[in-house]
C-alpha cells in the first residue's frame, strides 16, 4: 500500500477495508531496478536448470509477467529486451531467436495489457469510493466509526467540525476519552441494545477540543462481519445543544412560572382566609358596639343631657360607617378574586340598566341625561355594571349643587384596538393634581358632609377594568365638571357595532 | 297573648355571650323568648340535639328552629348543619344560619347542606332587632313546625 498523506487518502485506506492491493510502483528507477531484477533471476533461474540439460523459455516469461504486473509497461519493455538478449546469447542460435523473441514480445505485451485493464478498474474503483467518503464529508451530520472497542477507525468532516478534532487526532484513539462521552444510561446498558437491536438513540454530553461541552443527539448502528460478528458502530450525531439550552429555558420559565402561580394561589387563599376573618371577626365587636349604645341610648336618652345622647348618636353614626367600610372594602376585594365571566352584550341596554337604577336615588332631581350610541362589549356584565353604577352615581352625586345638571354617557373615538366608554357630568370636578388619589382605596377628594361615600367605588371600577385587561381615567376642572373615561381591549374578529340609542 | 301560647322553642347556637344577649334582648322586645335554649359551641348543640350529656334528661320533642352560628368553637357551624342534615330523627329541624359573615362561599356550603334560611347579622341594631324580630315570628309562631317538635 502506498500512503497518501492527509485526512482523505486516511479515510480511503479506512473506507477501502485494507484488502491487500497490488499498485504499480511509484519511482521509475524502481520499477526498471524490478525488471532489470526479474530477468536476472530469472536468468540465473535458467542457467541452473540449462545445466541441468533442461531447455527452459517459462522462466522468462514469468520473469517478463512480473515485471509488467508490478513495475508497468516500460519495465515490461526492459525485462523483455532483456530476457531477449539473454536467452539469445545463453540458449539460442541468435538465427533461431525470432520465434522466441515473437512469444516473449507477445507475453509481454498480454500482460501489459491486463496490468492496464486492471490497473483501470482499480483507479474507477478508487475514484468511486474518494467520491463517496467527499459525499460523507458533505453531510453537516457528524459521521464517525469506531470498532467494539471504541477505537475511532473514521472520521468525516461534520465530526471534525462538531468536535474540534481532526481525523489524526482522532484515529486510534477511545471515542468515549477522546470525547469525555456522558451517557445518558449504563454503558453495558447501550450496548446490551446496540447487539440486540442493531441500533441505539440518546442523547449525549460531550466535550469538545475547544472544552466546551456540547448536547449530542446520537444514533449508533452496528456493523456486522460475514459470520455476523460485531466489528465497528457507526455514529451519526446531530449538536442539539441550543436547542436543550432553550428547552432547558423554557422548561425553567415554566417551572417558575408554575412556582409565581402557586405563590400567587397562596396569596389569593391568605387574601381569602383575611377577607372572611375580617367579614367575621370586626364585624361582631362592631355589631356589639352598636347594639348596645343602641341599648344603653334606650335606658337613658330621657335621663341624660342632650350632648350625651349627641356622643351616643355619633358612636352610633361611626359603627355604622365603619360597617358600611368593611362591606365595601370586603366587596372589593370580592372584585379581585372572582373569576371574571366574559360574554358578549350590550353596553346601550347595560347603560340604561345603570341610569335606571341610579335614579331612584336621584327622585326630584333635574338631571338631564344624555346617552350616546354605544357597542357591544365583551366582557363580564355584572362587573362592568358595578363599574357604570359607580360612574354614574359619582356623577349624579356631583352634580347635586347644579340647578340643571347634565350626564352624557358615550362611547369616544379612540383607536381601533381599544373601546373608549366615558361619563361626563357639569358637577363639581375636582382638582388635576389630585388625579391620582381619585382611584386609591378610601381616597376622597371631597369632605364626607358635603358628599358622603366611603371612597371605594373608583378603586373597585379601577380594579374591575384592569381585570379586563383596560385602563380608567379622568379628567376634570374645579367646578367644571369631570369626564370619567375607561378603555377595554376589543376582542380580535369584533366589529365596533353601535347599539340603538 | 294568643301568640305566646303558640311559641316554639329556639335552639340558639351562639358562643359571643354580647350577642347571645343582643338576640335574647331583640327576642324579648317582642315576647318571643319565653323558651330560647342557648348552647355555646357546636358540641354542645349537637348534645342538645341528641339528648346526650347534660341534656340527657330534656323533654324529647325538637326545638321549632335553630338558630345556629357558623363560627363556633369545637364543631363549627358547618359540621353541626351537616351532621344534623344527614339524621333522618333531625333534618327536619329548621335551621337559620345566622352569622357576621357575607362570604359567598359559606352561603353556598351553608345551602348545599340543607340550610332552611341564611341570615347576615345586620351592624345596625335596628335591622339586627328586624331580623330577628321576623325571625322569631316567622320559625316560632308562622312556621308549622315538623311533627316532633311541640309548640306551648
Amino acid at each position: 500500500m502506498v500512503p497518501i498523506t492527509g485526512a482523505k487518502g486516511r479515510s480511503e485506506e479506512i473506507m477501502a477495508r485494507p484488502k491487500l492491493q497490488l499498485r504499480i510502483a511509484q519511482s521509475p528507477v524502481l520499477r526498471y531496478c524490478l525488471a532489470v531484477l526479474c530477468v536476472s533471476v530469472a536468468l540465473g533461474g535458467a542457467l541452473l536448470i540449462e545445466s541441468l540439460q533442461l531447455h527452459n523459455i517459462t522462466l522468462f516469461l514469468f520473469a517478463i509477467a512480473v515485471a509488467a504486473w508490478y513495475g508497468g509497461t516500460g519495465a515490461a519493455v526492459l525485462a523483455l529486451l532483456l530476457s531477449c538478449i539473454c536467452f539469445a546469447h545463453f540458449f539460442v542460435e541468435p538465427s533461431h531467436s525470432i520465434p522466441y523473441f515473437i512469444l516473449l514480445a507477445l507475453f509481454a505485451w498480454l500482460v501489459s495489457w491486463f496490468s492496464s485493464v486492471r490497473r483501470r478498474v482499480e483507479a474507477e474503483l478508487l475514484a468511486e469510493r474518494t467520491q463517496q467518503v467527499s459525499l460523507l464529508n458533505l453531510t453537516h451530520d457528524s459521521l464517525f466509526v469506531r470498532n467494539m472497542d471504541f477505537i475511532i477507525t473514521y472520521w468525516n468532516l461534520g465530526a471534525q467540525e462538531l468536535y474540534g478534532w481532526t481525523p489524526e487526532d482522532a484515529f486510534g484513539k477511545n471515542s468515549n476519552q477522546l470525547l469525555q462521552t456522558v451517557f445518558p444510561a449504563p454503558l453495558e446498558d447501550i450496548h446490551a441494545e446496540l447487539l440486540r437491536a442493531g441500533r441505539w438513540e440518546g442523547e449525549l454530553k460531550r466535550t469538545t477540543a475547544r472544552g466546551t461541552t456540547v448536547v449530542v443527539a446520537a444514533r449508533y448502528a452496528l456493523r456486522r462481519d460475514e459470520q455476523a460478528r460485531p466489528v465497528a458502530i457507526l455514529e451519526t450525531s446531530n449538536d442539539i445543544t441550543q436547542r436543550k439550552r432553550r428547552e432547558e429555558e423554557i422548561q425553567r420559565l415554566n417551572q417558575e412560572l408554575a412556582k409565581g402561580s402557586m405563590e400567587l394561589e397562596a396569596i389569593n387563599k391568605e387574601l381569602e382566609a383575611f377577607a372572611y376573618s375580617v367579614s367575621h371577626d370586626l364585624r361582631a365587636p362592631l355589631r356589639h358596639v352598636a347594639g348596645f349604645t343602641e341599648l344603653l341610648q334606650k335606658r337613658v336618652s330621657s335621663v341624660v343631657d342632650e350632648k350625651s345622647n349627641r356622643y351616643l348618636a355619633m358612636i352610633l353614626d361611626s359603627a355604622k360607617r365603619m360597617g358600611n367600610l368593611i362591606d365595601d372594602l370586603l366587596a372589593f376585594s370580592r372584585i379581585g378574586r372572582a373569576e371574571t365571566q366574559k360574554t358578549l352584550f350590550s353596553l346601550t341596554q347595560l347603560v340604561r340598566e345603570a341610569v335606571a337604577e341610579v335614579r331612584q336615588d336621584a327622585e326630584g332631581r333635574n338631571i338631564a341625561w344624555k346617552v350616546g350610541a354605544l357597542p357591544d362589549f365583551y366582557g363580564d356584565r355584572s362587573m362592568l355594571r358595578l363599574v357604570l353604577i359607580n360612574l354614574i352615581s359619582n356623577a349624579v352625586k356631583f352634580t347635586r349643587t347644579r340647578a340643571q345638571a347634565e350626564i352624557e354617557i358615550g362611547c369616544a373615538d379612540g383607536n381601533s384596538d381599544d373601546l373608549v366608554v366615558f361619563v361626563r357630568d357639569n358637577g363639581v370636578g375636582f382638582d388635576m393634581k389630585y388625579v391620582n388619589k381619585l382611584f386609591g382605596v378610601f381616597q376622597r377628594l371631597h369632605d364626607s358632609d358635603a358628599f358622603e361615600g366611603t371612597g371605594i367605588g373608583l378603586a373597585t371600577a379601577q380594579r374591575i377594568i384592569h381585570r379586563h385587561g383596560g385602563k380608567i381615567w379622568a379628567e376634570g376642572v374645579v367646578d367644571g365638571g369631570a369626564t370619567f373615561y375607561f378603555s377595554t381591549p376589543i376582542p380580535r374578529g369584533h366589529l365596533w357595532k353601535p347599539g340603538t340609542n | 297573648m294568643e301568640a305566646r301560647n303558640k311559641l316554639g322553642r329556639i335552639l340558639l347556637v351562639e358562643d359571643d355571650p354580647k350577642d347571645v344577649e343582643l338576640t335574647l334582648t331583640a327576642l324579648e322586645e317582642y315576647n318571643l323568648a319565653n323558651e330560647v335554649i342557648v348552647v355555646r359551641d357546636g358540641e354542645e348543640a349537637l348534645e342538645y340535639l341528641y339528648s346526650r350529656g347534660k341534656f340527657k334528661t330534656r323533654s324529647s320533642d325538637n326545638p321549632s328552629v335553630m338558630l345556629l352560628d357558623l363560627k363556633l368553637p369545637k364543631v363549627d357551624g358547618l359540621e353541626v348543619l351537616k351532621q344534623i342534615k344527614s339524621e333522618e330523627k333531625l333534618r327536619m329541624v329548621p335551621v337559620v344560619v345566622l352569622t357576621s359573615s357575607k362570604e359567598e362561599k359559606d352561603m353556598v356550603a351553608s345551602y348545599r347542606l340543607g340550610v332552611n334560611a341564611y341570615v347576615v347579622k345586620p351592624v345596625d341594631f335596628h335591622e339586627f332587632v328586624n331580623a330577628i324580630k321576623e325571625l322569631g315570628i316567622f320559625w316560632a309562631v308562622i312556621n308549622q313546625p315538623p311533627p316532633g317538635s311541640v309548640r306551648k
